[in-house]
């Protein structure tokens, strides 16, 4: 069979897919370096938010449904899934600054499964990064209203997230192929994060910040996973959180199979 | 032949020269140690802002709460970045070679050290200098500045010794991230957010243990109306600063000491 029909047999490019995901997954696994930062800093982070301003709990406004480390742990979800997309667009510029990627333009496999290899592990990652930290949250004293239908929802919400994460980055290092400027977008992390409510109600945020969450699609993923945990719509739409992410994640994948193609075309 | 004095003070010069030639060299090398604290800032203001309407907080307003903190962060992150270019030098054996020179071998790291304080100011005044534009007063006054610049040296200092006892206990340079997240926890395991009666929870327990909470206090005497420059609130943060570089600086020389052993 040729490489050309071997390429558009979609049995065998489901089999790459699986190939490329397990592949980055095994990198991330044997390569701490790459899983602390997503690990452990939304872990400190939520620790030390939780604890140093749980005071808030007693402004007026603030939702009443669940503990307060329930209510901040949306956060610290949405943190650990752009952190984890992040990982995985650097480990895809490391793999083109190393040559492997060279390799795989070699074989017989359609450029999108290359793509979509790396978003399916960052789906996996991001899902299990989130019933880690569910858990961790639910040992320190969260509870979920929501049930176990709810946890689900926002354990995929918060994959959706990471998925859409890795397409941007994974955007991002096929145009540059470099590691160094993935590792400089670090900060890019916070910004996302500080212009959505993700550690607090979005009716307490400062009048700026407030004006400025409207436009951040995360503002309604972390308003949809805290619905969906403690059920309460008051807290968000979870209609609104699934159909952002959705968005976010189809729109960033696009992105990232449009510069694979603008590199093979350029190679 | 120059005395032992002069001929230390000609060391060390020479090191923290050839130390700052890096803010020449690494163009926009210093950017990170402004942006992260900045983004911090920013974000924690615009999304915690209300806390400083709760009753007890010593100021109206959270950014000044903040403010502080966050000048102290970026002198910490450019102190760790001595550690972080030690490293450098160690993996690419400059400093073997700086090490057989007659030079005395605490002044290999006194150079590096000192010229990491003198580019800290960078940080430190650009983000103190957003601050106010954001609106944060100087409500300390002379005193108070002062206060915080002292403040954001010592951090600096015991950052760039924390940075130094890791890159000569590892001697490679992927201990940077380590350095600088060391700075990062440190700062905030404190009394970052609130002040400590708002404090609730394992913070409020470890925040009093912590010697940036004093250090933040005396930076807070800048733009914080409710620590005014005093020295009750100046005390504790020297005696903390004199201690975490004490410690660090006696474990870094103790790392140096062994180094080709």
């Amino acid at each position: 069979m040729s490489a050309v029909a071997l390429e558009r047999r979609p049995a065998v490019q489901a089999r790459v897919i699986v190939a490329l995901a397990q592949r980055a997954l095994a990198v991330q696994l044997r390569r701490a370096q790459f899983l602390i930062p997503a690990l452990v800093l939304p872990l400190v982070l939520l620790a030390v938010i939780a604890s140093g301003t749980s005071a808030g709990r007693n402004l007026p406004g603030f939702p009443t449904s669940g503990s307060y480390i329930g209510f901040v742990i949306g956060g610290a979800l949405l943190q650990g899934a752009l952190l984890a997309g992040m990982t995985a667009g650097t480990a895809m510029a490391g793999d083109i600054e190393g040559g492997f990627f060279d390799r795989l333009l070699a074989a017989p496999v359609h450029r999108a499964s290359i793509v979509l290899g790396r978003v399916v592990a960052s789906l996996v990652v991001g899902a299990a990064q989130a019933c880690l930290f569910l858990a961790v949250g639910l040992i320190f004293g969260a509870d979920y209203a929501g049930g176990v239908l709810g946890v689900t929802a926002a354990v995929v919400l918060t994959a959706m997230v990471a998925g859409a994460a890795a397409g941007a980055t994974g955007a991002l290092a096929l145009r540059t192929g470099s590691v160094e400027l993935l590792r400089n977008f670090f900060p890019m992390v916070f910004v996302l994060l500080f212009t959505a409510p993700a550690f607090f109600p979005r009716q307490l945020l400062s009048p700026a910040m407030h004006a400025v969450t409207r436009f951040n699609p995360l503002t309604y993923v972390v308003e949809g996973i805290r619905a969906v945990l403690h059920d309460d719509r008051a807290l968000g739409s979870p209609a609104a959180g699934f159909a952002c992410a959705a968005g976010l994640l189809t729109g960033a994948t696009a992105l990232a199979v449009l510069a694979m193609r603008a590199r093979t075309r350029g190679a | 032949m120059t005395t032992g004095v002069a001929y230390s003070a000609e060391v060390t010069a020479a090191m923290w020269r050839r130390s700052l030639l890096e803010i020449r060299r690494v163009r926009g090398g210093m950017l990170p140690t402004i942006l992260a604290p900045l983004i911090f800032l920013l974000g924690n203001s615009g999304q915690f802002g209300r806390l400083g309407s709760l009753a007890g907080f010593p100021t109206d307003s959270y950014m000044a709460w903040l403010l502080p903190l966050a000048c102290l962060q970026g002198a910490g992150f450019a102190g760790g970045a001595a550690g972080a270019n030690l490293a450098r030098d160690i993996e690419q054996g400059l400093f073997d070679r700086l090490r057989t020179s007659p030079a005395p071998r605490p002044l290999l790291l006194a150079g590096p050290v000192v010229a990491s304080m003198t580019r800290s100011v960078i940080p430190a005044t650009a983000i103190l200098a957003v601050g106010l534009a954001f609106g944060t007063g100087l409500s300390g006054g002379v005193l108070g500045l002062l206060a915080l610049y002292v403040a954001a040296l010592g951090t600096c200092m015991a950052a760039a010794m924390w940075g130094c006892l890791l890159a000569l206990r590892y001697r490679t340079q992927q201990v940077g991230p380590l350095i600088q997240n060391g700075v990062f926890l440190a700062v905030f395991l404190s009394t970052a957010y609130t002040p400590q009666p708002l404090l609730q929870g394992w913070l409020g327990t470890f925040a009093p243990y912590n010697p940036f909470t004093y250090v933040l206090e005396l930076g807070r005497q800048a733009t914080v109306s409710g620590v005014e420059p005093s020295w009750a609130h100046t005390w504790p943060g020297l005696v903390a600063i004199a201690g975490m570089v004490a410690v660090l600086g006696a474990l870094a020389l103790r790392a140096l000491g062994r180094i080709g052993n």
